[in-house]
């Protein structure tokens, strides 16, 4: 382990975790996870990232102490995740989080600030705190039963956030909401950066990626693929984006074609594959040339291999790591 | 001491989601009409009328008050893992085992609360009717409720790993085998086979004694309850508990809550 690896800065260690699922009748070992490593540094926003199925929510259940790792070992500001008292410094908002809906947001938030041990004057004061913080004040003495998608999503992280931890855990913690209820999560995301905290947050939307982390890992398949800087992984990424011609005069395709585009036939039609950047020159010199243009649309591969191709052309430059 | 708090800061609410859920009202409701109905009964006979009604309302209020602990108690941990609750509750500072004694407790509670609602409406009816309320009854209920704790705490073990469906196959089994061993003993000792009195023996010893908790019948008849008929079961009562939720306790430290 380098020195860089083990410094105080850190706040989240993770190295070489591995979890088996028994699945099944017969209690089949299912490898979920296997060599994951990455840490977390002190103040940033940290986004762990991969497609459905990954392995993401399992890793982070392995750091909340839920479930216990078949291999590995992960710590949370310096204290082994199977510990319990040094969680008076972690925050966790679970994917599509559930609260005991017969409480109202104000009982809720009193009643985990006293199980963090809170007084209860303390309590009530941070609850008193976080509601206006999250949006909530209006709606602070209905049961959570009549409260929205959005509204359980802030209610959560307000109890992520009740005894003020060092470092809060969110898992997708914008799925499934609106885009209204996507921003509000995202600027107060943005806002516990301001004020301090650390954040780990699981997901695997790209845009959200784009705007929030400094830095992520990339897990596919249960493996890590790539840590590093939001930046560096998003340029190695870069999306492509598909023109579909009705007309294309054959000097033109030909011209495409020695600069690398791919050409397919798709019902009379010519659709051509081109990476974003050079989107604007291919467009203006077809037309130039005569073409006639349907559409213009980026390409949505799969995020699997958005990530792989990202991971690759990450690992080619040699800047992995 | 911080311990103590985050138990009964999760009884506290176990209790409150006891009370919002009126489930647990209408049960009490029926016991209640249990015990009225023995008042009737007993208004209809001349003979032993105090007898008919003590009979009803005892075994109503034993009844009523096993099942809620049963069909509460199966459920108690399973469905907080089922639900998803439990994820943000151990993410706080506390342990496994304080949230499986705050779960417990806090049904306790509820349970001894009833218990003492329904033996308030007994003790009313008995006044109204003008049967007797000794110290008999007073041990009874007593009693009562420390064969609620013992059997909250056998559900909360089942709970603890296994589904409400098969949590309570197990505890109405062992329930029912609870109030029986004594007897199975009994006849045990009669058989020719050396094996079979062995065995009766060992069930009645390793299985929990229900019976011991029974004190009815001294009820019913008026009859003196020595202080020991009180204080050795309720000994042999807390034993088992803790027994039982040592072993809830190592179960759900290990178990993954996926
Ligand atoms: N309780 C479980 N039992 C068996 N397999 C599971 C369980 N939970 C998740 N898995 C499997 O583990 C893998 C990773 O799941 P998960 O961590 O939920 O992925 P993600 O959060 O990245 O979408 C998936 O293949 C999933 O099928
Ligand atoms: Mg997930």
């Amino acid at each position: 382990m380098s020195a860089e690896r083990g410094s105080a800065a850190e706040v989240v260690r993770v190295e070489n975790l591995a979890k088996d699922f028994r699945v099944g009748l017969r209690a089949r070992r299912q490898r979920v996870l296997e060599g994951i490593s990455f840490s977390v540094r002190d103040r940033e926003i940290f986004g762990f990232v991969g497609p459905n199925g990954a392995g993401k929510t399992t890793t982070l259940k392995i750091l909340m102490g839920l479930i216990f790792a078949s291999a590995g070992h992960a710590t949370i500001v310096g204290h082994d995740v199977r510990e319990t008292e040094f969680r008076r410094h972690v925050g966790f908002l679970p994917e599509n989080p559930y609260f005991y809906d017969y409480l109202t947001g104000r009982e809720i938030l009193q009643f985990y600030g006293r199980l963090c041990g809170l007084s209860s004057a303390r309590a009530n004061e941070r609850v008193k705190t976080l509601l206006d913080w999250v949006g909530l004040a209006h709606a602070a003495d209905l049961r959570l039963r009549t409260y929205s998608k959005g509204m359980l999503q802030r209610i959560g992280l307000a109890q992520a956030l009740v005894h003020d931890p060092r470092v809060v855990f969110l898992d997708e913690p914008m799925s499934g909401l609106d885009p209204i209820g996507r921003k509000e999560i995202r600027d107060l995301i943005l806002r516990l950066r301001e004020e301090g905290k650390t954040v780990f947050m699981n997901t695997h939307i790209l845009t959200d990626v784009e705007m929030l982390c400094d830095r992520v890992a990339i897990i596919v398949k249960g493996q890590i693929r790539y840590e590093g800087t939001t930046d560096q992984f998003l340029e190695a990424g870069k999306r492509e984006t598909d023109i579909v011609f009705s007309s294309l005069p054959p000097e033109m395709a030909s011209r495409l074609e020695e600069r690398g585009a791919e050409l397919r036939g798709v019902l009379g039609r010519l659709e051509i594959r081109v990476a974003e950047k050079d989107v604007t020159d291919v467009l203006r010199e077809a037309l130039a040339a005569g073409a006639e243009v349907v559409s213009v649309a980026p390409h949505r591969a799969s995020l699997e291999s958005i990530f792989l191709s990202a991971v690759g052309k990450a690992q080619q430059r040699g800047d992995s790591r | 001491m911080r311990s103590v708090v985050r138990i009964m800061t999760l009884a506290l609410n176990t209790v409150r989601e006891a009370v919002r859920n009126r489930i647990l009202y209408t049960l009490v409701f029926f016991a209640i009409l249990l015990i009225g109905t023995g008042v009737l009964l007993s208004t209809l006979s001349y003979v032993e009328r105090e007898r008919i009604l003590e009979d009803v309302g005892l075994a109503a209020i034993r009844l009523f008050g096993a099942a809620i602990a049963i069909f509460v108690g199966i459920g108690l941990i399973h469905n907080e893992v089922d639900r998803r609750t439990i994820y943000t509750i151990l993410s706080k500072p506390l342990s496994r085992t304080e949230f499986l004694l705050g779960k417990y407790f806090g049904l306790l509670a509820t349970l001894w609360l009833q218990l003492i609602i329904m033996s308030g409406a007994f003790a009313v009816c008995s006044l109204l009717t003008n049967a007797p309320l000794t110290s008999a009854h007073a041990a009874a209920f007593v009693l009562i409720g420390m064969e609620l704790a013992l059997l909250v705490s056998l559900a909360t073990l089942f709970s603890a790993f296994t589904t409400p469906m098969l949590a309570s196959l197990f505890t109405v089994g062992l329930y029912l085998i609870g109030h029986l061993t004594r007897n199975l003993q009994d006849l045990g000792q009669r058989s020719e086979v050396a094996a079979v009195r062995e065995l009766t023996i060992i069930l009645h010893r390793v299985l929990p004694d229900l019976e011991s908790f029974n004190l009815t019948t001294h009820a019913v008849h008026s009859l003196a309850v020595a202080a020991s008929d009180v204080w050795f079961p309720l000994i042999y009562g807390v034993g088992y508990c803790v027994l039982v939720l040592c072993l809830a306790s190592v179960i759900v430290e290990r178990r993954d809550f996926r």
